[in-house]
């Protein structure tokens, strides 16, 4: 999805305030965890998994000690999966979660289904001892009982809106939007 | 009950059009630049205060409104222990005899939907000084107003509500009014035991208002230009352990001043407790005293528009 789909209202975060996001959030997961020993991060597709990447290169810069990572597809546990075309399948590529706290990382939560979705396809690769889920954006209208543990910021949203995140490694920089939807 | 530019009573805040909130709100303008110009306006009129549940502070904010417009004022403070409502007399056929003797008539109660039955039968003007948890909409336009006053803009503005939004009746009426304007951006920050309700999270959704919740005030605070504070209400919790751990986390001190925007303010319809500490009272962000003050010319205007 590209920034031109829709008429761009406001920039909600820039590529400074993205960063430093980030860095707080890999801070409150080190001292939330007490250090990153069995810590996995799982990102979700498309701009998650990116993100998961970047927070574990911060946790490696924090704790001196590499933190596994992965990415989870979440096409087949999608609540609206009959509504979709089908898509193609991203596979996941996960190491191995059992007995591991997986914080789950995405770009923005909004009514919580994804992140829903993403534990649900998260159990069929084994039972983590506990499952955390950072996002970038929280701009709120939950329709689930799900809340994030790490948030990067939290942005008014109404229903009529839409936020994308562009990051560099897929669109060249980074930047949160509001677009009119 | 659609008021457009007839006002007969005050009720709730969804009443008021954007038209007569910048009407009203340009009359308090007047008032309190030249508050002599309106000296002796409703010269013979009489109010009545009835007060079913103590408000010294609202009470006398009326008061001194009607008596600065050159009006008089008469009133029970215990409406319900000293009249006729302890002898079995309904509030329906309290309104119907007071409104014979006054021009307006201020009416706190405890029910919900008190002022409404009172509107339904009296003669005369019905304000509307809080109805149990409904509402206070003469509060939600003092604070409108102050913001205005303080801001010089309504239009655009990113309002934090922070503390106890599930019964706190300002911040409802409060929201109820904002949404009646454009670019509104609502950050609601509250324990999720006192988050707000979904009855006014639907009506800012249908307004297409953006609002989001939280519980951290801190990384709100760079982002807003109103702090709406609210005291967080200890017979609100039934587990007092509840209570306890949300009790300190609103706080507003030096340090957390410090994050808030330099024209930002902060705001509170008092009586406050610990949610704003005392050395915030010397930062010019500190508008809940001159928010207070308005309360005055507001009631004048609005006295003033009922009665003139």
């Amino acid at each position: 999805m590209s920034i031109t789909q829709g008429r761009l209202k406001a920039t909600v975060m820039d590529a400074e305030q993205i960063r430093r996001s980030l860095s707080r959030i890999a801070h409150e997961i080190v001292e939330r965890n007490r250090g990153t020993q069995d810590l996995v991060l799982v990102g979700i597709p498309a701009k998650g998994d990116h993100l998961a990447v970047r927070l574990a290169a911060k946790l490696m810069e924090l704790e001196r000690a590499p933190v596994a990572v992965g990415s989870i597809d979440i096409s087949q546990h999608r609540d609206d999966r009959h509504l979709r075309e089908p898509a193609h399948r991203a596979t996941s590529n996960m190491p191995d979660v059992k007995g591991k706290v997986v914080v789950l990382v995405d770009d923005v939560i909004h009514h919580g289904r994804t992140a829903r979705a993403a534990m649900d396809a998260l159990m069929d690769f084994g039972r983590p001892r506990a499952i955390q889920l950072a996002v970038l954006i929280d701009r709120g209208h939950r329709e689930l009982p799900i809340r994030p543990d790490y948030v990067g910021k939290n942005v008014p949203t109404s229903d009529a809106e839409r936020i994308d995140v562009l990051i560099s490694e897929e669109d060249g920089v980074d930047q949160a939007v509001i677009v009119a939807g | 009950m659609a008021v457009g530019s007839r006002l007969r009573h005050v009720i709730e805040s969804q009443q008021f059009s954007r038209t007569l909130l910048e009407d009203l709100f340009s009359r308090s303008d007047e008032i309190k630049r030249e508050p002599h110009r309106f000296m002796g306006r409703l010269n013979g009129q009489v109010m009545a205060a009835l007060f079913y549940e103590p408000s010294t502070r609202t009470r006398l904010s009326f008061e001194a409104a009607m008596l600065r417009l050159g009006g008089q004022t008469m009133g029970t403070d215990n409406a319900r222990e000293f009249s006729s409502a302890a002898k079995g007399e309904t509030l329906e056929d309290t309104i119907r005899i007071v409104s014979g003797y006054a021009d307006v008539i201020v009416l706190r109660h405890n029910e919900e939907g008190a002022a409404k039955r009172a509107a339904a039968v009296s003669s005369v003007p019905i304000i509307n000084a809080g109805d149990g948890p409904g509402q206070h909409p003469t509060q939600a336009l003092l604070d409108l107003y102050t913001i205005k006053d303080e801001l010089n803009r309504i239009d655009g503005i990113k309002v934090a509500m922070v503390g106890d939004l599930a019964y706190g009746r300002t911040v409802r009426s409060l929201t109820y009014l904002l949404s009646k304007f454009k670019d509104i951006k609502i950050w609601f920050v509250a324990p999720p035991t006192v988050a707000m309700r979904n009855d006014l999270k639907a009506h800012l959704d249908e307004r297409h208002v953006p609002w989001v919740e939280t519980e951290d005030m801190e990384a709100v605070l760079p982002e807003v230009d109103v702090v709406y504070m609210t005291r967080i209400q200890k017979e609100r919790f039934s587990d007092p352990a509840d209570y306890e751990a949300v009790k300190g986390v609103y706080r507003i001190d030096k340090s957390t001043l410090e994050q808030m925007r330099k024209y930002a303010i902060v705001m509170h319809p008092l009586p406050r407790v610990d949610e704003i500490a005392p050395e915030v009272d010397d930062d010019a962000r500190a508008a809940y005293f001159r928010q207070a003050r308005n309360g005055l010319h507001v009631r004048m205007a609005l006295l003033d528009r009922l009665l003139a």
